[in-house]
């Protein structure tokens, strides 16, 4: 007996379904979201060779100078360049971002994983992340800058933590879904380890879900990583971070209403893309939403 | 037919039980489901039993312990005259390669993100039969085995049909080079014509590897096909168990009559004695006392509802689970015999005297 007509039933080439980026460009908003958060990015990487202004140098004479001239955004209460501060503030932003929501799905997702897999530990973990879910993140955020004190590092850990239990609630129920799958136990028969049958099996199928929602994460760890900042649990001065950027010029909100302006519009617009980002990444890793 | 006396046993299941505790509403709700009551059989090499009977007669659930997905309540399983209970983990792991598993559904036993390639050479990897350099011509080797190509080893599994999803699932089975492969409902997902490729590919694999199948089907034909002994069990227990040709020719349990009667028979107009069972399956959850087969047996007296019957020897190699088996054997049974409809009866007969006339001679029975 033979296999089916070679090639027959499979198709020769490959299915053209289109790929996520083809996808992406229809949607229109969510591409200008891309565009923009690409520009932010890029501006932010290479901030020493946009501007030649150095952002820690204080000059007291220019203080609070209103935006045009040298100073394409004024300078703020130091009489630093506001401009290059939000660019390096930016930097700094991201990478608060960035490093948080790393740590999140860490330590999220792999009791995600645990408690799908084994159902025995499903019910304590949870309950643990349901009890940190019942905090508010910025007050989670606040009491853990309080206790690991100030810095870069213990803000980053507390920017992991708090993002932690809503990944961790995302990744158990797509982990449970994938749990159901005949596949999982095919992989038990052959005999693999749960090592390999969590890694191979399990998160490689919930990967994309969990990556879609770290990018919705991402605008909401940024945000909280500002908040801390303009509350002054974040970085202090003066690194230059956009939520502290902001907070000093609330001080002067009134002679020099630009600074808080272009710091908490950045921040704005920095969520803003990456929750439209992560909105269109999920419609499109959906099957069922698809159009 | 390979005997399945203790010395050249495979396998043998003994008094294997299964029961589930089930939720309520209620915590204090708990109630027990006997999904596999007291099954004992045995399995030689390079023979394949059939497990067949109803749905939720537990006959998967059987399967799913044989393979270690499911642990026993109670009851020996032995391979190769080891009881797999009493091994230490990593000497029941070493064993429990010999005894593989082909799911019912090829979509979704299949890891989708894993390529034909990289599923197949997983298990022979798992089991160190091959390394990182050899498990390429391993791949290749075992493609071939089930009619695929060797192309098909870069792509994923969702770019395949079901019949060749299945190829696959078999082919990773094969990957750890078992003794006995169960096979859990293997062909009922796919389409007829591709059924026959499956089933025949099945035997001509056993007839290459000496495999040893359990084979867990409703689909009588194809168990008709493929076995050389057959089990039929309901509601968790074996009713009757015996060699292939005996008990198609003349099932002696009144469940097993009753289960071919209701198999469609690919005669026009056939008309048979169908012994029609009245009632549902009762549920596991509360099985009738005595013979569990007594509420719908057209057969039963007062001792079946009192006594479980016990599985008993005939002459022909067949054990059956009833009081009164040998007394209904005695009994003129109205013989299942197949017969036409008299209106086809009658056209074919005129038929073959015109086929006579004009001096051509095709067979029909």
């Amino acid at each position: 007996m033979s296999a089916q007509g070679p090639a027959s039933t499979v198709t020769a080439a490959r299915p053209s379904r289109p790929g996520m980026f083809q996808r992406l460009r229809s949607d229109k908003v969510a591409l200008a979201a891309l565009i923009l958060l690409l520009v932010i990015v890029a501006a932010a990487v290479f901030a020493p060779l946009l501007t030649p202004f150095d952002p820690y140098h204080t000059n007291l004479r220019l203080r609070l100078r209103p935006p045009g001239g040298a100073h394409l955004l004024g300078t703020d209460s130091q009489g630093r360049d506001l401009l290059t501060r939000l660019l390096y503030g930016t930097r700094t932003t991201l990478v608060l971002g960035f490093a948080g929501v790393a740590i999140g799905t860490l330590i999220g997702g792999t009791i995600g994983l645990l408690a799908a897999f084994y159902r025995r530990l499903e019910g304590p973990l949870m309950r643990i992340v349901d009890v940190l879910l019942s905090f508010p993140s910025i007050l989670f955020g606040l009491a853990l800058a309080a206790m690991l004190g100030i810095g870069m590092d213990s803000l980053v850990i507390a920017l992991g933590l708090s993002a932690s239990p809503r990944i961790a609630r995302v990744t158990r129920a797509t982990a449970a879904t994938v749990m159901q799958a005949e596949y999982m136990e095919a992989g038990r028969v052959i005999g693999l380890s749960d090592a390999t049958l969590i890694h191979r099996y399990l998160l490689r199928n919930c990967a994309a879900s969990i990556v879609v929602y770290c990018t919705l994460q991402f605008g909401e760890t940024i945000l909280l990583a500002a908040a801390l900042g303009f509350l002054g649990l974040g970085l202090q001065p003066p690194i230059a971070e956009l939520g502290s950027i902001a907070a000093e010029g609330r001080s002067f909100i009134f002679l020099a209403p630009h600074v808080s302006t272009a710091a908490s519009l950045l921040i704005f617009v920095i969520v803003l893309s990456c929750n439209v980002l992560g909105d269109a990444f999920r419609d499109l890793t959906d099957p069922k939403l698809r159009r | 037919m390979p005997a399945a006396d203790a010395a050249t046993t495979l396998l043998t299941v003994d008094g294997l039980s299964k029961q589930f505790s089930v939720a309520g509403t209620w915590p204090w709700q708990r109630r027990r489901l006997s999904a596999v009551n007291d099954i004992s059989f045995s399995i030689a090499p390079g023979e394949t039993l059939s497990l067949v009977g109803e749905s939720g007669c537990g006959k998967s659930t059987a399967g799913r312990m044989l393979v270690g997905l499911t642990a026993p309540s109670s009851g020996r399983i032995l391979f190769e005259g080891r009881d797999i209970a009493t091994l230490s983990s990593r000497e029941r792991r070493a064993l429990h390669r010999h005894v593989q598993l082909i799911f019912q559904d090829p979509y979704g036993s299949l890891n989708p993100r894993m390529t034909v390639g990289e599923l197949i050479a997983e298990p022979a990897l798992v089991f160190g039969l091959a390394d990182r350099h050899s498990v390429a011509a391993r791949v290749s080797e075992l493609l071939g085995l089930v009619g695929l190509a060797d192309r098909h080893a870069d792509r994923y599994p969702h770019e395949f049909s079901g019949g060749q999803r299945q190829r696959i699932g078999i082919a990773r089975a094969l990957a750890v080079e078992p003794r006995l492969i169960v096979c859990d409902e293997p062909v009922s997902a796919l389409d007829v014509s591709v059924q026959a490729q499956i089933v025949n590919l099945l035997r001509s694999l056993q007839d290459r590897l000496g495999l040893s199948y359990l084979f867990i089907s409703h689909g009588l034909s194809v168990v008709r096909h493929l076995s050389h002994r057959v089990a039929v069990m309901y509601l968790g227990n074996i009713v009757e168990i015996g060699p292939k040709g005996a008990i198609f020719a003349r099932p002696a349990h009144p469940y097993t009559q009753a289960l071919l009667a209701a198999a469609p028979v690919a005669r026009p107009g056939a008309r048979r004695s169908r012994a029609v069972l009245a009632g549902d399956m009762p549920s596991p959850l509360n099985p009738p006392s005595g013979c569990r087969f007594h509420p719908r047996c057209p057969f039963a007296v007062e001792r079946c509802q009192r006594e479980v019957p016990a599985l008993t020897p005939g002459d022909d190699g067949r054990s059956v689970a009833c009081h009164r088996w040998r007394e209904l054997a005695a009994a003129p049974a109205e013989a299942p015999t197949l017969r036409h409809a008299p209106r086809t009866a009658q056209l074919l007969s005129l038929y073959r005297s015109a086929a006579a006339a004009s001096g051509s001679c095709i067979g029909i029975n």
